[in-house]
């Protein structure tokens, strides 16, 4: 990817809560780039850092969290190095977010419009109120929701879940940001309003032409929605590369195993889930080896001495697995 | 809304009349009666009594109560102010509007004073001013309105004879100064301590996330999202301040020499004056559940998801 | 060995030195075993729930010091009555309307005289308006060595001085003989015989006098014995109210939330009744309604729970009432709040189904669940008990005089308050500290044992 095709870039990105119990390194040196509008899944099991990373990209990181290293690059500006005024001006117009719970994340006392046409008027204050009045009325029909005139007046709790999920993503998308991050979008949701929403969000995001950082436990979600796709595990990027790539020829155990734990629907029906066996790793005493190895199936010994380096698989998929470096590789090397 | 409040209504009336009931029977339990006294002769005694219907069954002399009541008759205070009519004593000899006054204020000053040193403490968590908010709080909520009334009586009407040691029918606006502190500064405490916790908690919620992810600024963020939030739980709060204020009130008066219905209420018990105890339970009970009905409406200004015509809150 | 190439590396590793960078060997790529692999994860020791509460709030240094000064103030209640010379009841008639540390004028006398003797028994520092030394014999044990004598005469208004180098060791010298430097005009020896008496009454002595650290009050008690004795009353009071709460409004809101249905709609109709109902005015009504009854009971019931009851005195009794009729309906609504949250819960299901009896699934599994709640909710009533009955006190319907407590001390006070403000303040001090140290205790206890409330 040229360097002008990039809209954002994270290198090496370490962010660490600081709790009385010690320092709990939350992301331990990621680095990934995003082009103009392309989407990128990051998925990951609860705790593996993949939400705090997306934080710390819109600047809402909360004590006692904090970035500790790496860069963050958007269109070339440094976000580190903003000031706090610079980056509230940032935040929902250059890039926005939208969250898991839609049932918890409006606010229960002030109506969707109130909170729509709000976004607007924080970062443009010349606007009317009956111009803000208009954007928002256009922006909830864009989302789908029928009789948006009547609606804008409405409070949160007068909205279905699926609707306030569409009200989320219609406040995020109001002021054209760039970049959307969704953290979790539909998890929160029942079967069929997810494929809505995510049918939605695909919609939008070829009519915007933004690009999304997709969070997300579902790899079916990613398979829907992403270009891209990063694994997480434990505050490190274990594989990254095209989604196609990462379903079709996993590299990591790690990967392997998240795949062999969902259904799939091409499989003959007999075929068993595989579960991943173990919890994740304490983050306040994280394992001097790969972070994965204690749970890995195919752990060796350097393994549990040696963080692994990445091994480049050609096309942007690159994984980190002692495994690709090993004599007589058999299976893992098969991929290339 | 409307339903809602005639509902409500309904059922304040029905509290009353239990608390009728209660004050009857409690009254009469009481040992004696308001015409002993050293020289009443057991055939005066008799005489008042029949005066007074006084010797009709208790059930006869409850009925008369409510019926009475309901037409708005109080009756006749029978020893404090012998024959003088109840609604007189309360209503016109300034009792009534003197203990308002002093509750209103009160309240008025918990509310403004309380609330917004709730939200300056939650603003600047952390800070030297937090702390000492907190301190302050802390502490005052454990000292109990008689002991803050008679140090600030020893204090600035004694030591530094700076206002009034009687302040009497509430005339001046000196006389206000430490009655109404004494009695809001417990409540002022409180409702601190409430909505800086309350607004902390609101900080910490998923919209407060939401809204920074818009990029709202930090000052609107306080006062717009996380204050109408935590505000709900302050209000819910203003119901027992003001039973809580009225209670305080009949410290307050008697301190202060203030003639009004709290002290007035404790003397008539002292006096076995059943009408003017009957009246007064009545009137600062009604005051009470009328408070409840007002918050409860507040809230649902406030809190746009409750809903007041389905069920009953 | 043979590489995949790894352009993209972290470590910043060329490939091809990938063994020498790490220094790697064969061995390197042999299966982990299972026990290499638990090695390298860390294990949390696990912590039961009061432990860990327990740690919780012994990290919590307000909570700690707050829990410190309460004992502090229970040390001071409990135990300082016995370690000063006064009795909360006692009328020292020399010393009427001290200030504090203040000594009266005789006390000042005696004072200065028993700089010249080894000690000394006062008759005018006593209780009571006539105090004297009553005829008969008696003995002294003082310095190792035993005095026995025999008054013929009662002595009044008098010292009793024991000067053990002297001729004479034992003399009596009167009030009026006493000079203000510490001398006297005369003294009376008194004749001490060889071998004390049959049945002969020891007398104590004392070598100073100690001071009355609070003053007293307008009937000559000892304001420091009366606090402390006050501050017993208002603690035993608060705990008390307290219990009572807890264990009516855990077995009415537990019944309630059990039973369900038309019974627990009914029995919260009741609740919110009482809740809706401004209590303080029924409260003194209840105080002046249970007066008259209560000591009648006492006087007809002078065993057993009777004496006890009695000994507390109807204000406080009928107080023991008030909360019991009133102020349980608080806690009845967490108890039966925690009940239908735990109801819920998959073990209880299993009990129901296992055919455990309603009593047992409150007693086995309710109860130890929702006792966070309860002790929380119960640390907090204290205060609140306490305050009450001060509030009570204060207008005088609570305890009254000999007994007191912190309230009734501070409403005596009210009357002398512009000459005699200390009067007001020691015991206004201490119902502060001790109302300021359960409510800190409570919120730590809170922060402590549900974790899930900590704001």
């Amino acid at each position: 990817m040229a360097e002008n095709d990039r809209l954002i870039e994270v290198k090496d990105l370490q962010v660490s809560f600081f709790t009385p119990a010690g320092e709990v390194k939350a992301v331990d040196g990621i680095s990934y780039s995003l082009g103009y509008n392309e989407v990128m899944g990051v998925v990951g099991e609860s705790g593996s850092g993949k939400s705090v990373e997306a934080y710390s990209i819109i600047g809402l990181l909360q004590n006692p969290g904090r970035v500790v290293g790496g860069s963050i690059t958007f269109e070339g500006e440094d976000l580190l190095a903003y000031t706090p005024e610079q980056m509230r001006q940032f935040r929902g117009n250059k890039v926005s977010m939208i969250f898991q719970n839609p049932m918890t994340c409006l606010n229960p006392v002030y109506t969707i419009g109130n909170q729509l046409m709000e976004a607007l008027t924080c970062h443009d204050s010349s606007i009317s109120a009956q111009d803000a009045r208009k954007r928002a009325i256009e922006m909830l029909e864009l989302v789908g929701i029928n009789n948006a005139e009547k609606r804008i007046d409405q409070y949160p709790h007068e909205f279905s879940g699926g609707m306030r999920q569409r009200a989320m993503i219609a406040m995020a998308l109001i002021c054209k940001p760039k970049l959307l991050i969704a953290d979790e979008p539909t998890t929160a949701l029942d079967v069929t309003i997810q494929a809505q929403i995510l049918e939605l969000m695909k919609k939008l995001q070829q009519e915007e032409q933004t690009s999304i950082i997709f969070i997300t436990h579902n790899l079916g979600v990613v398979a829907e929605i992403c270009d891209r796709v990063s694994v997480m595990y434990a505050g490190k990027i274990v594989e990254q590369g095209k989604v196609n790539d990462i379903f079709y020829n996993p590299l990591h155990p790690y990967t392997k195993g998240l795949l062999a734990s969902m259904p799939r629907l091409d499989s003959d029906g007999h075929e068993r889930l595989i579960p991943i066996e173990g919890t994740p790793i304490d983050l306040l005493n994280p394992p001097k080896g790969c972070n994965f190895a204690p749970r890995c199936k195919d752990c060796r010994k350097i393994c549990l001495r040696q963080k692994p380096p990445f091994a480049d698989y050609g096309d942007g998929h690159t994984s980190a697995c002692w495994l690709h470096f090993m004599e007589d590789d058999g299976e893992e090397a098969s991929g290339k | 809304m409307f339903s809602y409040i005639l509902k409500r209504i309904l059922a304040a009336v029905a509290t009353l009349l239990i608390i009728m009931a209660v004050t009857f029977f409690l009254m009469n339990a009481i040992p004696g009666n308001p015409f002993l006294s050293e020289k009443a002769s057991p055939h005066a005694i008799e005489l008042a009594f029949k005066k007074y219907g006084l010797d009709k069954p208790l059930i006869v002399q409850f009925k008369n109560y409510v019926v009475n009541y309901l037409r708005g008759d109080l009756g006749v205070s029978l020893k404090m102010q012998e024959g003088t009519s109840v609604k007189d004593i309360i209503f016109n000899q300034g009792k009534f509007t003197r203990s308002i006054k002093l509750g209103l204020s009160a309240l008025a000053l918990a509310i403004l004073v309380g609330i917004p040193l709730g939200c300056i403490a939650a603003y600047h968590r952390g800070s030297w001013l937090d702390g000492f908010l907190r301190v302050m709080t802390t502490v005052g909520v454990a000292v109990p309105t008689f002991v803050l009334a008679t140090l600030l009586l020893a204090t600035f009407a004694v030591k530094l004879p700076l206002l009034p040691v009687k302040s009497g029918e509430l005339t001046d606006f000196r006389s206000y100064i430490m009655p109404v502190i004494s009695l809001s500064f417990y409540y002022t405490c409180y409702l601190a301590k409430l909505t800086r916790t309350s607004m902390l908690d609101a900080i910490n919620q998923d919209y407060i996330r939401t809204a920074r992810a818009k990029g709202v600024k930090t000052s609107k963020l306080v006062l717009k999202h996380a204050l109408r939030n935590s505000l709900i739980p302050v209000i819910t709060y203003l119901g027992p301040v003001m039973a809580g204020i009225i209670t305080g009130s009949f410290v307050v008066e008697s301190t202060f020499q203030i003639p009004g219905l709290g002290k007035y209420f404790v003397q008539s018990v002292m006096n076995r004056d059943y009408t003017i105890i009957m009246a007064t339970t009545v009137i600062l009970s009604a005051l009470v559940i009328f408070m409840n009905l007002v918050v409860d409406i507040a809230y649902k200004i406030v809190d746009p998801r409750i809903t007041l015509t389905s069920k009953e809150g | 060995m043979k590489y995949n190439f790894a352009k993209l590396s972290p470590f910043q590793v060329d490939p091809d030195k990938i063994e020498e960078t790490f220094g790697l060997t064969a061995d390197d790529f042999q299966a982990a075993t299972d026990t290499e692999k638990e090695s390298v994860v860390y294990k949390h020791k696990s912590v039961s729930y009061w432990r860990d509460a327990a740690r919780r709030f012994k990290a919590n240094t307000v909570s700690m010091v707050a829990l410190f000064v309460f004992i502090l103030c229970l040390l001071f209640a409990f135990l300082g009555p016995r370690l000063i010379p006064y009795n909360y009841a006692d009328q020292y008639r020399s010393s009427q309307k001290l200030a504090s540390m203040e000594y009266s004028e005789e006390e000042q006398l005696v004072i200065a005289m028993s700089k010249n003797c080894d000690a000394f028994y006062a008759t005018t520092l006593k209780s009571g308006s006539l105090t004297a030394i009553k005829k008969g014999d008696y003995t002294i044990n003082y310095g190792g060595k035993t005095y026995a004598f025999t008054l013929k005469k009662a002595i009044e208004k008098s010292v009793l001085a024991l000067d053990a180098d002297a001729e004479e060791p034992l003399f009596v010298v009167k009030m009026k003989d006493l000079n203000e430097d510490g001398t006297w005009e005369k003294s009376t020896p008194v004749e001490l015989s060889d071998a004390p008496a049959e049945g002969a009454q020891p007398l104590k002595l004392v070598n100073s006098v100690f001071p009355h650290v609070f003053g007293t009050d307008s009937s000559g008690r000892d304001l420091m014995a009366r606090t402390m004795y006050g501050a017993q009353v208002s603690i035993i009071i608060g705990i008390a109210a307290a219990l009572i709460v807890l264990v009516i409004g855990s077995i009415y809101g537990a019944i309630s939330g059990l039973a369900g249905g038309a019974v627990d709609f009914v029995m919260m109709r009741i609740v919110e009744l009482i809740y809706s109902i401004p209590e303080v005015l029924i409260v003194l009504l209840l105080q002046v309604v249970l007066t008259d009854p209560l000591r009648a009971w006492f006087d007809a019931h002078k065993t057993g729970i009777g004496a006890i009851l009695g000994d507390l005195g109807p204000g406080i009794v009928s107080i023991f009432i008030t909360f019991a009729l009133l102020y349980w309906v608080t806690m009845a609504r967490i108890v039966r709040g925690q009940v239908l949250q735990l109801k819920e819960q998959e073990y209880v299901n299993a009990a129901v189904a296992l055919g455990a009896s309603k009593a047992r699934i409150i007693r086995r599994h309710l109860l130890p669940n929702a006792v966070g709640a309860l002790v929380i909710t119960t640390c907090l009533q204290i205060p609140s008990a306490i305050f009450l009955e001060s509030f009570l006190s204060f207008l005088g319907l609570g305890v009254s005089a000999p007994m007191a407590s912190l309230g009734s001390l501070c409403s005596d006070a009210l009357a002398t308050i512009e000459i005699f403000p200390d009067r007001l303040i020691y015991p206004a001090v201490i119902l502060t500290i001790i109302v300021l140290s359960l409510n800190l205790i409570g919120d730590g206890l809170r922060d402590a044992l549900d974790p899930r409330l900590k704001k």
